[in-house]
């Protein structure tokens, strides 16, 4: 195996013989498969800083640095491979779309476009939280700069989460929401609707209302009595002058009805 | 100009001028975003047009030279994002635009894979010239 012990720094020209070696080397096949390994990884190294310098311009996205890196050398690789002296066009100019497009699809593969920048949504709440706390602690709203540097993050940051980060969050049910005002801290969960019994309520009562058409007045005399007044059974019988057992027998029959008209 | 670089005529305009410094550049990427995300770009998208346009300013300050303030002109219509990005000024290094590889250009090439379309020009006094297209993904 050759061992490349070139020491020139990688400029143009350099890059350019490697890659004329490294073709060469790619025609005769798997003849030369060691040397070829070898140019390639070369290569690669050698531009690697240009992995970086691209990676490094989608940091604010919300992906670790090295996973880019990572899925940027991807990218590199697939340029290095694919790459053709004769174009005439530079390597990195060559590399640069295929490395972006590399990261580019990482992000999409994530699923991001909807999942939107964890950093954004974070700092959101926490800028959120840090307008509260430092209006306290002044006694006057904070500037921009002061939540910048409470937060060490950048102005630009601190706008751009306000202004950006609310409109594309997905939000957790236990998300603290940050009230105006009041200091309770309540979680998006306490503010989802439940069914509300009152309203439940009512409407019972308008079929219930309905229901009570379909009853004869001893029916619903005693139907009244018995649970809008609580009067007992006996009470009821004394009143109408029949037997408790009759009574008995009459609120039997009126729920009856009852059930069978709210049941249609 | 190609053709395909010329913006609807009924687009509306924003326009933003800023000081040929680097401590400005935040302030144009600021107001790009708030622009694109007029449009119905994915946050992905508007994180790439604000990535090109910080590229795009970060380049004219580097190769035009003096006190020349970035002018930023953006047309947006229902289906696409035109920017132009430009400052007079003579240019610092006496080199052909894109030429070869050195690592002030990679800020364009950077532009070129983010962007839609992309016209670049620079000129011995004139400064640098750029416009780009990012259309919204149907």
């Amino acid at each position: 195996m050759q061992q490349n012990t070139d020491e020139r720094p990688w400029d143009r020209r350099r890059a350019r013989e490697a890659f004329e070696q490294f073709a060469k080397v790619r025609a005769q096949g798997s003849r030369l498969a060691n040397e070829y390994e070898q140019l390639r990884s070369d290569l690669v190294v050698a531009h690697l800083n240009l992995v970086r310098y691209l990676a490094l311009k989608f940091v604010n996205r919300g992906e670790p640095l090295d996973d880019l890196i990572q899925v940027g050398t991807i990218g590199l690789l697939k340029a290095i491979d694919r790459f053709e002296l004769e174009r005439g066009v530079e390597f990195t100019t060559y590399a640069t779309p295929t490395i972006v497009g590399e990261i580019k699809r990482y992000f999409r593969d994530k699923g991001w476009a909807v999942k939107v920048p964890r950093r954004l949504q974070e700092l959101n709440l926490a800028v959120n939280r840090a307008v509260e706390k430092l209006s306290v602690e002044f006694g006057r709203s904070p500037s921009v700069a002061e939540l910048a540097e409470r937060l060490k993050a950048s102005e630009e940051e601190i706008l751009e989460a306000q202004e950006f980060g609310q409109a594309y969050n997905l939000l957790s049910l236990d998300t603290e929401l940050s009230g105006d005002g009041d200091k309770t801290s309540q979680t998006l969960a306490d503010h989802i609707g439940a069914n509300d019994s009152e309203l439940e309520l009512f409407e019972d009562k308008a079929n219930l209302d309905h229901a009570f058409k379909f009853l004869n007045g001893r029916e619903r005399v005693i139907l009244y009595l018995r649970f809008y007044e609580s009067v007992s059974q006996t009470e009821i019988a004394k009143r109408l002058h029949v037997s408790q057992m009759h009574v008995s027998r009459l609120q039997q029959k009126a729920l009856e009805k009852l059930r069978i008209v709210l049941k249609e | 100009m190609t053709q395909a670089v010329e913006p609807h005529d009924l687009a509306d305009v924003v326009e933003l001028s800023i000081p040929g410094k680097a401590e400005w550049v935040a302030v144009a990427r600021l107001a790009i975003s708030a622009v694109a995300s007029r449009l119905k770009f994915s946050i992905e998208d508007i994180e790439d047009v604000r990535l090109a346009v910080a590229e795009a300013c970060t380049d004219a300050i580097q190769r035009a030279s003096g006190d020349a303030q970035i002018d930023i002109s953006c047309r947006s219509d229902e289906r696409a994002l035109h920017v132009r990005i430009r400052r007079q000024g003579t240019m610092i290094k006496n080199e052909s635009p894109e030429s070869e590889d050195s690592v002030g250009n990679l800020g364009i090439f950077l532009v070129r894979a983010l962007m839609d379309e992309v016209e670049y020009s620079v000129h011995p006094e004139r400064g640098t010239d750029l416009a780009m297209v990012k259309y919204v993904e149907v």
